[in-house]
């Protein structure tokens, strides 16, 4: 017990073939702020039907939100005024929360609860009682925040926090619900012959990653040195149907798979 | 496509997916903190005989100081490692679980100090920071970042990379102080585990990008904190000093060159 958790060989004793996967089938499925949260009604009452229909297909389901706009703002706002990294992380949490409270207001009667951080360990209650768990998708790195590779704005946001949540607790699937068909070469609001990626791989974007991206770079990275979660899909939450059927397996949208295995 | 309903702002629009770099003037908290990580297995757990006398010197100058001290966590914290590892757990389970022994010892050091205006804060507690100080207090914490089941998976083998060494580190940096001290029980930085080699040469003064680019087999401090003194917008030095020798944390709070200091290349 008293060897250092510095020497590179004590580290390496500890690597494992075969991690423990704690909640391996559950299916996380991440709703976005501002592609999905800031189009309001329009957007959001479909997705939500669409919701109790997959919760009532017994989908087990852990259901994450970002922030959007209001985020935006913040983030702004605090770069504008020089508040540290850690400090602006500290700050975003709040317009997810936001985003949290609505949607549990439009699942409420289909047995939706939001999830405190603190009642990590409830998660496993409300799954088996058939709840539809929504989670903050910020990570709770706060003023702990990293000092970025650039710029000042905190590099762990919510798709990051989401991909960490699926991770710890085992699960292989992550389905990101946008405003998108799913990942393209380039922004395809800005682009209009931006070429559409129906399936890649992780190794692939790692080798060449597109200049702009529908998800966090962070979640790339982190994904490199993950062990449980083997395939990212994006689908366009503003098309009726999809995000049934990606629940169902149906490759819509765009998958993103890992071809390297890490026990 | 339905419209957004979107706040004007100058982020409205980008991806904001990272790497944005924005115009940026940073303004830095609470510069005058200095902030001290008791080692666990280097101090806590040599119990009276080596923290006595270092509590002694922190009530000698505390009032010369604004001290916020964290505690690492030690042997207890390796136990859970290992057992937890055994199991072959995730990294973020052994993060939140190595979470428990630091704030254990950090109240120890509560306890310790409570005389003298020890108190012990939570993460949450932190921008409460400014009250403690001014009545005069020395606020304790874990010095275990708050990430818990959210760290990620370790590039090698499945350790938390962010541990008390780190999370110290960060609530420095986040406070803009320029420099953070971790009290240890060997003089600083060696080329080598000076416990296992008596022959293993001091580093008095070294580049961080230098020590991990030297790629040593072992070192006194968590590599991620060295990585992120390569890029930390406030703390420019990390001093590393032996607690165990009477007068060394005050020499290096007054700012003498004791022990190693790793600094910002």
């Amino acid at each position: 017990m008293g060897e250092s958790l510095q020497d590179r060989e004590v580290l390496a004793q500890t690597d494992s073939s075969n991690e423990f996967k704690i909640l391996p089938d559950v299916i996380l499925v991440g709703i976005g702020g501002h592609s999905i949260f800031d189009r309001g009604r329009a957007a959001l009452l479909p997705l939500a039907e669409e919701l109790s229909t997959a919760r009532s297909q017994k989908h087990k389901m852990l259901l994450g939100v970002g922030g959007g706009t209001r985020v935006r703002h913040t983030l702004a706002i605090a770069l504008d005024l020089g508040l540290p990294t850690g400090g602006i992380a500290q700050l975003v949490g709040a317009m997810e929360e936001c985003n949290a409270v609505f949607l549990n207001a439009l699942l409420a009667k289909h047995g939706s609860i939001v999830m405190q951080r603190e009642h990590f360990w409830e998660l496993p209650l409300y799954l088996s009682t058939g709840m539809l768990p929504i989670v903050i998708s910020i990570p709770p790195y706060h003023f702990w925040e990293p000092p970025p590779e650039d710029g000042a704005l905190p590099s762990h946001g919510s798709d990051f926090g989401l991909f960490i949540h699926a991770e710890v607790l085992g699960m292989k699937r992550i389905i990101f619900v946008k405003d998108e068909d799913g990942l393209y070469d380039r922004d395809p609001k800005k682009h209009a012959d931006a070429r559409f990626i129906p399936r890649t791989t992780l190794e692939a974007l790692l080798a060449d990653m597109p200049a702009e991206l529908i998800l966090d770079r962070q979640l790339f990275a982190c994904w490199k040195d993950a062990r449980h979660v083997e395939e990212v899909q994006i689908v366009n939450g503003l098309k009726p149907g999809m995000l049934l059927r990606a629940l169902a397996g149906e490759p819509v949208g765009t998958i993103i798979t890992k071809e390297t295995r890490r026990g | 496509m339905v419209e957004r309903r979107v706040i004007p702002s100058t982020l409205a629009n980008l991806p904001l997916t990272g790497g944005e770099t924005l115009p940026y003037e940073g303004v830095a908290m609470m510069p005058s903190v200095k902030v001290i990580k008791v080692g666990g297995q280097s101090i806590m757990d040599r119990g009276r005989a080596a923290l006595f006398p270092l509590l002694q010197e922190i009530r000698t100058i505390k009032d010369q100081h604004r001290l916020l001290l964290t505690a690492g966590g030690g042997t207890r914290a390796r136990h859970v490692y290992s057992v937890a590892s055994e199991l072959e757990l995730p990294t973020g389970l052994l993060a939140a679980l190595g979470g428990y022994v630091p704030r254990q010892n950090a109240r120890m050091l509560q306890m310790l100090l409570a005389e003298d205006g020890g108190i012990y804060i939570m993460t949450d507690d932190f921008e409460k920071l400014p009250l403690y100080f001014r009545l005069g207090c020395i606020p304790v914490m874990t010095g275990m970042p708050p990430f818990g089941y959210w760290e990620k998976p370790s590039a090698e083998g499945r350790i938390p990379a962010n541990r008390t060494d780190a999370g110290t580190f960060l609530s420095a940096e986040a406070l803009g102080s320029t420099r953070v001290w971790f009290a240890k029980d060997e003089e600083g930085l060696y080329e080598d585990d000076p416990k296992k080699n008596p022959a293993a040469k001091l580093i008095r003064r070294i580049g961080a990008k230098e020590l991990i680019s030297r790629g040593l087999k072992d070192l006194i401090i968590e590599r991620s904190a060295l990585e992120y003194l390569t890029r930390s917008r406030y703390v420019r030095e990390i001093q590393v000093f032996n607690a165990l020798v009477p007068g060394n944390l005050t020499r290096a709070l007054a700012g003498e060159a004791v022990g190693t200091i790793i600094y910002q290349d």
